[in-house]
């Protein structure tokens, strides 16, 4: 694939008619703004061109207030604020992330037959996806305040950062909820192969079988007591866990629910470049033409209307007390 | 796949080095080129969060520096004066600056000499000129098709326009493929061969330093043909998918509008129809509207069980599964929508005017002899109220384009009949048709008739008897196609270009029709792709045609004419 860089040609022509032009008074902004320009931009620039050039590129070192910087002309370009929310969003998602690798490996090392009773691992497991659950709650949530009211260029990037977040928080969800599953499944086959005779009486719910037991046989001896006992602290244990799982699935089934409506189908119209472009030129005038008319309503609105009576009849009210007091 | 990833290739370039957030800005042209290749989801995985067109952009005021501005523009001077005026007043963090095409030394020196607050941070030329909607088809969208059936003198400036757009997309597809071809056009054509010379003086003279690869196979070959050489393939009705959809319906980008066909729910006025993203349209879009139906019906059954198994949902695992399978049962859902609902609305236009009646008699005009039959044929269809206009107009000059010379009675009768049948479609358009692309105009054979083995070949056909009657047609670039794959093209009929030669059969073979392609011809080459003969043919035109777009470039063209006989 073939192409061309134009940049050496065009920094030559600049270069040269930046000479011709006429110089600007202060010699350091000259020398810092030829050094900026040439070296592609570094970040830090001095005070001094930041006052000369109020539109320049990105200036960390303002006294401006971070969230004016989308009204005037003058102000130096601070992102507004909404990008701060973004990015604790995308570095909340990245340590869901690093967290759901170490999930992953807590459920392998659960997995394998080991000599301890498991609780241990039980315990790092539930931790992790409780926390990763709740940095995707807590993501959710912040998302939701990127929303923005009214339209504007701005609330367009806000709403595709949106929407790419969205996409991002929706695959780890569902990447969580396979995880869990397929931790299940396994956890229940092994479980099985350890000792099938009690997982049969769990999942009968245990007292059917008791009843069996006691038709058969009137008398518990010992032995059968204790592996009731057993079994029943075993069931209301896999109880729990699956009631624990449970509800991470309803948690994030509902987290999935409302990402769902921010995100993009693929291959769909919406997902077209072309169409998003056209609705934008078309929902800005609409905007335009919404603020329009609420500006031409208010002006003719009621209130002017009765204050404007209300002062008449003042006006009126205090000429015929006047009058009065004069004739009178 | 070979332009659609070139496409692509290109915008991942384009996007990758540049961090942090950025907008993407383009231009009318761009737009499409972008479009059909990049979807938004991929556009926000780049971290791209705005997309606006160079035009509208300078309306707005706010400043956004927390942005950076990646500008994939055209190099056109409307462009450059956008450029301008955005670099003076700069809203963005910083800019990259990407061409679609060769830049001139002049506009390098208009940009630099308007970037006082050096803003621009590069400057690179993408050649991604074209638009790439399928992958071995490209189109330029170019407004002013009908310009390439009037002669120079009428405008020439916009002819100029015209030639320079063709010329710059096709050099585009050769950079895109890292080539340059051997170029050979149609002897009969002045704008082919104009094309030809323009882009063999680009190629080899202007810029030959960017075009000179070092490649020691066989250069590729460029044929620039002329669309009045097979004025028969658009005016016809198309049976397979995606012909179909565009004949009746039209398709512009991979994108259909029904806004206009019929009341249809909000999510399906506007759907894509992309071999890409859309794995059944791949598998269907060259099948003839019968097997599409039994596919479809097949689709509907199978989503109809899924649709099934998740209403029975019974236990939490039931209620696990569904989640997890809900965002592909919803993509499932809108695809079999989008597909019945466009096959639906297709056969209520076969319906309402009686399509298979009209185009089993196209096809007999277009591919079987018989002058008499065809002309009581074509009274009988003409006296017949439930055909529409347009179809009478079509079927005349299928007429009048295969039976031209014999018995030109029957010939002024049918015109005649057409005149008093509808005021609206001038009879004078046929004969402007046939001024344009009658026999004495036409290089190749496209009707079998002149060629030995080709009348041999029809008459076997006709012993034989076809699969099919109404996809019968054969478009002359399938001829066109076999010819070069047999190293049997013409040099009377399509010389070479200067002192260029080929030795021995290319590999390569981008096929350019100026005054557009169609969806039967990409059809025609995509098979021809599938079997397995050693070329690989590329197809591009100025524009991608129906019959609707045909008939009005003819009648564009016939105003004009008219207008400038007038003045002269």
């Amino acid at each position: 694939m073939a192409t061309r860089n134009r940049t050496l040609i065009f920094r030559k022509y600049r270069d040269a008619l930046k000479s011709v032009r006429v110089p600007t008074s202060s010699s350091p902004s000259t020398s810092s703004v030829g050094g900026v320009g040439g070296g592609g931009g570094p970040v830090i620039e001095l005070a001094s061109t930041s006052l000369l050039h109020p539109n320049r590129k990105y200036a960390p070192i303002s006294t401006e207030d971070p969230g004016n910087s989308s009204k005037g002309a003058f102000t130096v370009g601070l992102p507004p604020a909404w990008v701060d929310v973004s990015e604790e969003i995308a570095a909340n998602v990245q340590r869901a992330r690093m967290k759901m690798v170490e999930l992953a490996k807590a459920h392998a090392k659960a997995l394998m037959p080991s000599f301890g009773d498991g609780k241990e691992d039980q315990r790092t497991i539930e931790g992790l996806t409780q926390e990763i659950t709740g940095l995707l709650r807590k993501s959710e949530k912040q998302l939701k305040r990127l929303a923005a009211a009214g339209p504007s260029e701005d609330s367009n990037v806000r709403k595709n950062v949106q929407r790419s977040l969205a996409t991002d928080l929706q695959n780890l969800s569902m990447e969580l909820r396979k995880k869990q599953s397929t931790y299940l499944k396994r956890l229940r086959q092994q479980k099985e192969g350890q000792d099938g005779d009690d997982l049969e009486m769990n999942l009968n719910g245990g007292r059917s079988i008791i009843d069996d037991d006691n038709l058969d046989d009137m008398v518990f001896n010992e032995h059968q007591m204790a592996k009731l006992k057993k079994s029943e602290a075993f069931t209301v244990e896999r109880e729990r866990e699956i009631q624990q799982v449970v509800e991470s699935v309803n948690e994030l089934a509902q987290i999935m629910k409302d990402l769902s409506v921010l995100v993009i189908d693929q291959g769909t119209i919406v997902d077209r470049i072309d169409y998003n472009i056209q609705n934008v030129a078309t929902t800005v005038e609409e905007g335009l033409k919404q603020l329009q008319k609420a500006e031409r309503t208010q002006k003719r609105g009621g209130m002017v209307m009765c204050a404007t009576v209300l002062v008449i009849m003042c006006a009126v009210m205090l000429i015929l007390l006047i009058l009065k007091t004069i004739l009178f | 796949m070979v332009l659609v990833s070139a496409a692509r290739d290109y915008i991942n370039r384009l996007l990758q080095d540049i961090s942090g957030m950025k907008v993407l800005i383009l231009d009318s042209q761009t737009v499409s080129i972008v479009s059909v290749v990049y979807s938004q989801t991929e556009l926000l995985q780049k971290e791209v969060f705005l997309v606006e067109l160079v035009d509208s952009i300078s309306k707005s005021k706010e400043p956004m520096s927390h942005l950076k501005a990646v500008y994939f523009l055209r190099p056109t001077l409307e462009n450059i004066q956008h450029l301008r005026r955005q670099l003076a007043n700069p809203r963005f963090g910083e800019s990259h600056l990407f061409f679609s095409n060769i830049l001139k030394d002049t506009q390098i020196h208009i940009l630099a000499d308007s970037d006082e607050q050096e803003v621009v941070q590069q400057v690179q030329e993408y050649y991604g000129d074209f638009v790439a909607i399928d992958p071995y088809h490209f189109t330029l969208n170019i407004p002013s098709n009908h310009m390439y059936m009037l002669p120079a003198v009428v405008d020439p400036p916009g002819l100029q326009h015209f030639c320079d757009r063709v010329v710059d997309g096709i050099a585009a597809v050769f950079l895109a493929l890292k080539r340059r071809p051997v170029i050979r056009y149609q002897r009969t054509s002045d704008i082919a061969k104009r094309v030809a010379q323009e882009t063999s003086k680009l190629m080899y003279q202007q810029e030959s330093g960017l075009f000179d690869f070092r490649r020691t196979e066989i250069s590729p070959l460029l044929l620039i043909v002329d669309r009045r050489d097979d004025p028969v393939t658009p005016l016809l009705n198309q049976w397979t998918y995606q012909a179909m959809v565009h004949e009746l319906i039209g398709i512009h980008d991979n994108k259909v509008d029904l806004s206009s066909i019929g009341k249809l729910p909000k999510d399906q006025q506007e759907v894509v129809l992309s071999s890409e993203q859309d794995a059944f349209f791949k598998a269907n879009m060259y099948e003839n509207f019968g097997d599409i139906g039994m596919n479809i019906k097949k689709m509907v059954d199978d989503f109809q069980q899924v649709a099934k198994s998740n209403q029975n949902i019974q236990t939490i695992e039931d209620m696990a599964k569904f989640v997890d399978n809900y965002p592909e049962y919803r993509k499932m859902h809108g695809n079999v929508s989008k597909h019945v609902t466009l096959v639906t609305e297709m056969s209520k236009i076969v319906e309402e005017q009686r399509l298979m009646l009209v185009s089993e008699m196209e096809q007999d005009l277009a591919c079987n002899s018989g002058q008499v039959a065809a002309f009581e044929a074509v009274t009988n269809l003409l006296n017949n109220e439930n055909v529409s206009d347009i179809d009478c107009l079509r079927l005349v000059m299928l007429y009048a384009l295969h039976y031209e010379k014999e018995s030109p009675v029957h010939l002024m009768q049918l015109f005649n009949k057409l005149a008093s049948r509808s005021p609206k479609y001038k009879p004078g358009l046929v004969q402007f048709l046939l001024k344009q692309a009658g026999v004495n105009k036409r290089t190749g054979d496209l009707y079998g008739d002149r060629d030995l083995l080709n009348i041999a070949r029809n008459m076997a056909r006709g012993l034989k008897g076809v699969e099919n009657v109404y996809i019968q047609h054969q478009p002359l670039l399938f001829q066109t196609m076999e010819s070069i794959i047999k190293g049997r093209l013409r040099d009377v009929d399509y010389p070479f270009v200067g002192n260029h030669f080929q030795q021995g059969r290319p590999q390569d073979v981008v096929i350019f029709i100026v005054g557009g392609a169609t969806y039967e011809e990409s059809r025609s080459v995509a098979l021809q792709n599938a079997s397995i003969s050693g070329i690989r043919f590329i197809l591009g035109g100025s524009t991608v045609l129906n019959s609707k777009r045909f008939l009005k470039d003819l009648e564009e063209a016939q105003r004009i004419a008219k207008a400038s006989t007038n003045v002269v």
